[in-house]
This record gives C-alpha cells, structure tokens and sequence, in this order.
C-alpha cells in the first residue's frame, strides 16, 4: 500500500527473516556480556549528549500547541480529576517529569538521522542556508509531529471503559469527565499533527505517517485485548505474534517517521530504507529492554508485577511449552486465586527465557547498528550508536 | 430590548455571511419574521404543475451578478414580507425538471461503502468489523452526495466533461470517512448510546476501543486523501480535521455575554459541521480548475449550506418527535448546549440566561427550558436563519454554469430546510 518496495518486504521480515536470522545470531554468539548492569544513568548521557548534536535542547512537543488556548482549558479541567484513578492524570504528570520513559526519544532520533544523512544531492533546490545544525526546518517539523502522534496515543490509551467502572476508582461522574478531556485533548494533538503534516507539502510524506498512526491504533488495541489475562492464555502466542505487536505499537512510528525524515530531504530509497531499519530495530530493542526490567533489577519491597506478554515471558513460554506453562501459572496462583508474581519471576527466571530476550535485545541493537554504517562517519552517526549500544544495558 | 439585540446580531450575521446579503443592516424587529420551515419548505418544494413560469432567472456564466438579493436589503427598516420572499425563491426553485439529488448523486455512490470498507485495512477481525459499523449503507451519505454534485456541476463549468476525477471521487468518500470518525469519537465524549437507531460504538465495545476506532478511520482517510497526490488538498481536509476538534472544545464552554454567545455558536456550527463540507467543495473544485474564484463559489455554497444544515439540525432537537432523528428529543438541551433555538428563546425569557449559563445542569432545567423555547418562537428565528444561509449558497451556486447537477443543489437547498430527519 505504501512504499510497497520494502515496506511489505519489511512487515514480512518481521515474522520471518528477523526470527531465523536471530536464531543464527544467536547460535554464533552467546555472549551476554554486553548486559553489564550500568544502570539507566547511561541511557540518560547517552540521551543528553545526543540532544546536544542537534542543536535544541529538546522539547519536540510544539509550544504552540502546548500552549493553546484549548490544552490550558484541559489542564484546568485536569485538576477536577485529582483523586481518582483516571490514567490522564499520570499522562499528564508525565509531560511535567518524565526521563524514565524518554517522553521525546521519538524526535531526537528523527533528528539524529537527518544530521547524519546529511543534505542529499537531489536537495540541491531545497536552500541549505535553511539548515539549522545541519537539519532542515521540515525535518524538525517532523520531529515535533512524530511526538505529538506519540502523545496523542499516550493519551487515548488512557481511556477508560465506563462499563467496568468501580467505586474505587472515583465518581463515575468524573471519570465520564476525564474521558472526554483525554479524547479532546487527544483529538487535538492529532489534528495538530495532522495540519503539521500537510504544511510539509510532501504528500509521500503525509501518507506513511498516516499509515504509522494506523499501525499505532492496531497495536494499541492488540494491546489492549491482551491485557486480560484469560485472553492472552488462549491466544497462541509466540515470539514472531510479540514481535509483531511490539512493532505495531512501538517500532512503526519511529521507523515510518525516520524514513520520512530522509525523503523529505530527497535522500534515496536505499537511504530512506537504512532509516526506517535504524528506527524498527532500535525501537523492538528499546521495547525489550524495558520488558526486560522486572526481570533483571532486584526490586526489593517494591510491589512487582509484570506483563505476561512481556518478551522474556514469551521466550519462557515458547521454551517451556503451553501446558507446562498453564501448569506453571497454576502453581504462581496463591489461595485466593491471585497471581504471586515473585514466584512466577523465579519461574520464567529458572529457564531460559531472560537470557533469551536479552539475545534478542542484542540482536535488534546490532541490527540497528549494522543499518547506519552506511551513513558517513559523523557525530551524529555516533550519537546514533550510542543509543543502539544503550538498550543493551540494564 | 430585544431592538439593539436584533442590530447586534444583524452585524455579525453580515460578518458571518460575508457577503452583500447583509450589507445594508436592516434594523427590523426579529420577532416579526415567522417563517415555518415545514410550510415554508412546501411553498419552495410545491412546484404545482401548471404554475406559471418565469424565465429562468438563473445567471449562466460565472461571475455574472447574483439575482438573488434579498428582499431583505432593499426595504430597510421594514418587515420582510413573506411573499416577496416567497415569490423570489419561487423564481428560483420552481423547476419541477429539476432532478432529486439523491438520485443524480446515485450513480457515483453506488460503491462508495464497498470503496470506504476496502480502505480500512486491519488485519484484527473485530477492529475491522467496529470499523465498519458505520458503513453500512444505511446513513443519508449527505456530504459525499454533495461533493459528488458539485465535482459535476464543476466540471461542466470547467468544460470538461465526462467523469468524475478519480481525486473527486476520493474525496467523497472522504468526507463521509471524516465525518464518520468524528461521529463516533463524538458519542464517547457525549455518552450516547444510540445513532441512526443502532447502539453506538461505545454502548457495545467500550470507549477505549471506539476513540481507536476513530482514530483508525482517520488514519485511513488521511492516507487516502495523500493518495491523491495534491498538496492543496491535503492541507484543506487537514483544516477541517483541525475544525472539528476545535469546534467541540468550543462546545465546552458557555459565554456570559449574549452576542458573543450567538457568534460562538455560530463559530462553532461552522467549525463542526459547514467546513467538512466547504473544503470538500473546495477540493474538488481545485482538483479540476485553477480560477480561485471558482473555488470560493464552490466553498461558499458548501460553507453556507453546512450552516443551514445544522441550524435545522439544532431545530430538529426541538420539533422532531425523538426517534426520527435516531436520538432522544432535546439531546442537545440534556448535553448543556445551548444551540440557535435556545439562544433566540433567551431573548424574550431571560430566564433563560442563567439556564444556559449553567448548563441546563439544575433539576428540571432541561423541561423548563424546553418549554420556554416552544412557547418563543427560537424556532421559527433559526429556522429563518438557516433560510438566509440557505439563499447565500444559492446565489453562491448559480455563478456556475447551469447543468442538472448544479440544480440539484440548489434544489437541495430546500431538501435541507424541509428534511424533518
């Protein structure tokens, strides 16, 4: 549908191609001794000094839309929701104080591969005057609009279900409220993205993000039917099935947006399809890692809990087989038929599971490596690097 | 009182409109000009066989001065009278050639669902069917019929005959993608639990998964709108994408003083419904000439049809008996929206002021003021200024060359003001 050159191949590659050329990866090297525990304080330098090559510190997320009149009219509503459980709250929090998720990670990357692209021979009409730290304004632009679509799913994730609405979560009166700031302010962000988009005048452009915000819903709402734990126990679910969810909901935006990065400065096709890769695989990568989290940080006192979708639990599962797991799972349960996580982790911990989602993590970093050597060799490039080398550290 | 009101609101009307029908402000007593649209809609739509007919009076070249200016200009501070309008819409409208829209239209929507299903590519089965739930062919496809209509009569205009561009035909089915997405994140922000006697989306599957259906629909639509190649384009639906949301943080808040209310609501009515429709016109009109006045005739006529369309709307909330419309009666009212009716009634039962301006959220608000409005004639007021935008897209309209299409819409015109679903 779009770009069908490779993208289709790209999506096929996914199920196919990435697993068996894993699996030989992983037959060749074994080693995990990249995952030495230099904990996120990295991943922040690293974030730091990247943001420092492209010019701005960063705040991806335009002004002009925080700053409208409709947004500040959220925000004062927002307040109304203090005390209840409705998760617009916490996404709200987030735009405040948020480096664990590296809110705008998105953005600086878009920017990172622009600078290291450089300007193209076919830009020659585009006036390289207009640069600013060797970025084109349109490169920025979209930078700012692969964050707002990011935010915007950030916030439309949050909504709420009325119909499984309890008590504790506060009046349903303000939960029916928090609701409709967060599709408001949603809808917003997505508009603004939307007419973001068309000043960029590239219609290529306009439809690839178009298709990363579709891959975004279908990941999302993947996401969401997995989230019910009997559901996802009658799923069949393997390695390729997470891989897939995980680029629907994590990789396709940076990919889609980093590809578009380069066709905006009329780079090649070959050019445009390294970026897309760079961005697909840093972004399973950087989806593993925090999979990963639970598993390798010794969380003392702290309430555990994680996904059972999570990587190194689909690796154990696939190990171990469907019904050893479903036994397993039986055994986590305490008396009240609750999930007794701790033990559950000691479980998926005893196989082969962790190690096997830290191969991958590897896997997915050095692929993202190996598809910017192309690129010549710059600061930029090596801001880049040190990224795709971070995810691997926990 | 209600004179300096009236003037008000003429100046802004004359802003709203922005064109010569309002030039000259009359100062006449609002309260005086009743017109019914059901009746009024039968002496437009009554083209009795055997009546009488005029020349046709309709400017066939472009640019050529509008015939229809209204009565209203020329007889300053007098009562428009009823039968000098009549008789001047009479002029205009009493084709009985004139072809019904919809089965003009019907030959290019034929596929339009099938064409707007095959857009929404998912791969998760019930994604793909909540997708749809929408499209299935039941809806009155009223703004693709619209942008199917004027893409014709366009083309004629533009002597180029034969088919619709295969961009025009896009941006029909656009229009109603947009529309649709829009409709269904509307009902979670409003909590409805039916549309076109079906059970809303969110009534079934939950809110977080129709706000992701919409946003799904609206990333298909916006990929297909790309797909027609025209930078122009993309950036005119983008603006109404953009229009629709501010439109409803409009609805969000309620204003103290009463004509900047009227200018919000109108404000609004544009931005939720008439610039879907005004830039659907628009697109397909650059899709097929480059002369911008012509773009602004076909914007003009999709802007000033969208307005009356949803003043009827908002007068349907009052007149219609609830399920028509495929919703409880005084929906609006239930909401905390203050729509043409209930700003019209304010201006004769003040007790209104307060109402409004706490949302109809008191016990027996909603009652109350529903019975003020009927006992005011806020009906007949908006329906009379759903009348006016009604002529403006007229007069819009028949700058372009005559064709069967073009009459259509003009006849459509009626359709709206006389629709009572």
């Amino acid at each position: 549908m779009l770009e069908p050159k490779f993208l289709d191949d790209n999506r096929t590659e996914i199920r196919s191609k990435d697993c068996a050329g894993y699996l030989a990866y992983r037959r060749g090297q074994r080693t995990l001794s990249l995952f030495s525990s230099s904990g996120p304080s990295n991943w922040n330098k690293v974030v730091s000094d990247a943001e420092k090559i492209v010019g701005y510190p960063t705040s991806f997320m335009s002004l002009r839309c925080l700053l409208s009149d409709e947004l500040s009219n959220v925000a004062m509503h927002i307040r109304k929701l203090v005390g209840t459980q409705h998760p617009l709250l916490n996404t709200a929090r987030g735009f405040v104080y948020d480096s664990k998720n590296n809110l705008q990670m998105r953005g600086l990357v878009v920017l990172l591969l622009s600078k290291a692209a450089g300007p193209s021979h076919g830009a020659s009409n585009i006036l390289a005057q207009d640069m600013v730290s060797g970025i084109y304004p349109s490169q920025r632009n979209l930078a700012e609009i692969t964050e707002l679509i990011h935010t915007a799913f950030l916030v439309h994730r949050g909504i709420v279900d009325l119909k499984e609405w309890t008590v504790s979560d506060g009046p349903l009166k303000d939960m029916q409220f928090g609701n409709k700031m967060a599709v408001l302010s949603g809808d917003f962000l997505l508009a603004n993205a939307c007419t973001g988009l068309a000043k960029l005048n590239n219609t290529k452009v306009v439809e690839l993000i178009s298709s990363a915000i579709g891959d975004l819903v279908q990941g999302i709402y993947y996401e969401n039917s997995s989230n019910i734990e009997e559901n996802s126990l009658a799923d069949v679910v393997d390695v390729a099935v997470w891989e897939e969810h995980a680029f629907l909901t994590h990789g396709a935006l940076l990919a889609k947006s980093s590809q578009a990065a380069l066709a905006l400065a009329k780079h090649d096709m070959e050019s445009q399809r390294l970026a897309y890769k760079y961005g697909k695989h840093l972004s399973l990568g950087h989806k593993l890692n925090s999979d990963l989290q639970p598993f390798v940080k010794s969380s003392m006192g702290e309430q555990l809990s994680f996904s059972l979708t999570a990587a190194p639990v689909i690796f154990h599962r696939q190990i171990v087989g469907q019904e050893k797991w479903h036994q397993q799972l039986q055994q986590a349960k305490t008396l009240r038929n609750q999930l007794d996580y701790s033990k559950l982790l000691a479980t998926v911990k005893s196989e082969k599971g962790v190690s096997s989602a830290m191969d991958f993590c590897c896997y997915h970093s050095n692929k993202a490596l190996e598809a910017i050597q192309a690129f010549p060799s710059s600061e930029a490039r090596s801001a880049l690097e040190n990224i795709a080398s971070a995810i691997t550290k926990f | 009182m209600a004179g300096p009101w009236w003037l008000q609101f003429r100046h802004w009307s004359a802003a709203c409109l922005s064109t010569n029908l309002f030039e000259s402000v009359p100062h006449f007593h609002g309260r005086s000009v009743l017109f019914n649209a059901a009746s009024l809609g039968r002496a437009l739509g009554g083209s009795s066989p055997g009546e009488e007919r005029q020349q046709s009076p309709l400017p066939t070249q472009t640019n050529q001065k509008p015939l229809f200016t209204s009565p209203v200009i020329r007889h300053k501070s007098q009562l428009p009278c009823p039968t000098l309008q009549l008789s001047s819409c009479r002029r205009a409208h009493s084709d009985a050639k004139r072809k019904d829209p919809f089965t003009l239209a019907q030959k290019d929507l034929t596929s339009l669902y099938d064409d707007i299903k095959k857009e929404l590519f998912v791969s998760k089965k019930e994604l793909k069917f909540i997708c749809d739930y929408y499209f299935d062919g039941k809806g009155k496809a009223i703004r693709p019929m619209i942008v199917v209509l004027m893409a014709r009569a366009l083309n004629i205009h533009s002597n180029k005959a034969g088919e619709l561009l295969p961009g025009q035909r896009a941006i029909a089915m656009i229009s109603e993608m947009i529309h649709t997405a829009s409709l269904v994140h509307d009902d979670v922000i409003d909590g409805s639990d039916k549309r076109r006697g079906k059970r809303t989306i969110n009534e079934v599957w939950g809110e977080r998964k129709a706000i992701l259906a919409g946003d799904f629909i609206l990333s298909a639509a916006s990929m297909a709108l790309a797909r027609i190649g025209s930078n122009t384009v993309v950036k005119l639906l983008s603006q109404v994408i953009e229009d629709l949301v501010r439109g409803e943080f409009m609805q969000l808040g309620s204003k103290e003083n009463e004509n900047e209310r009227f200018k919000h609501y109108l404000e609004k009515t544009f931005k939720k419904t008439a610039s879907l429709i005004a830039n659907s016109c628009k697109a397909v009109s650059i899709l097929v000439n480059s002369d911008p006045e012509v773009h602004e005739i076909a914007y003009q006529y999709g802007k000033n049809v969208g307005i009356a369309f949803q003043l009827v709307d908002d007068v349907l909330d009052f007149t219609s008996g609830g399920n028509q419309l495929g919703k409880p009666a005084a929906a609006d009212l239930k909401l905390g929206l203050a729509t043409g009716p209930v700003l019209f009634a304010c201006q004769q039962f003040p007790e209104l002021h307060a109402m409004i301006m706490r949302r109809f959220s008191s016990d027996g608000d909603v009652d109350r003021a529903w019975q003020y409005v009927l006992q005011s004639d806020g009906v007949q007021q908006t329906s009379y200024l759903a009348r006016h935008y009604c002529q403006e897209a007229i007069r819009q309209i028949s700058m372009l060359r005559p064709s069967p299409e073009r009459d259509a819409l003009i006849r459509l015109t009626e359709m709206v003001l006389t629709r009572n679903k």
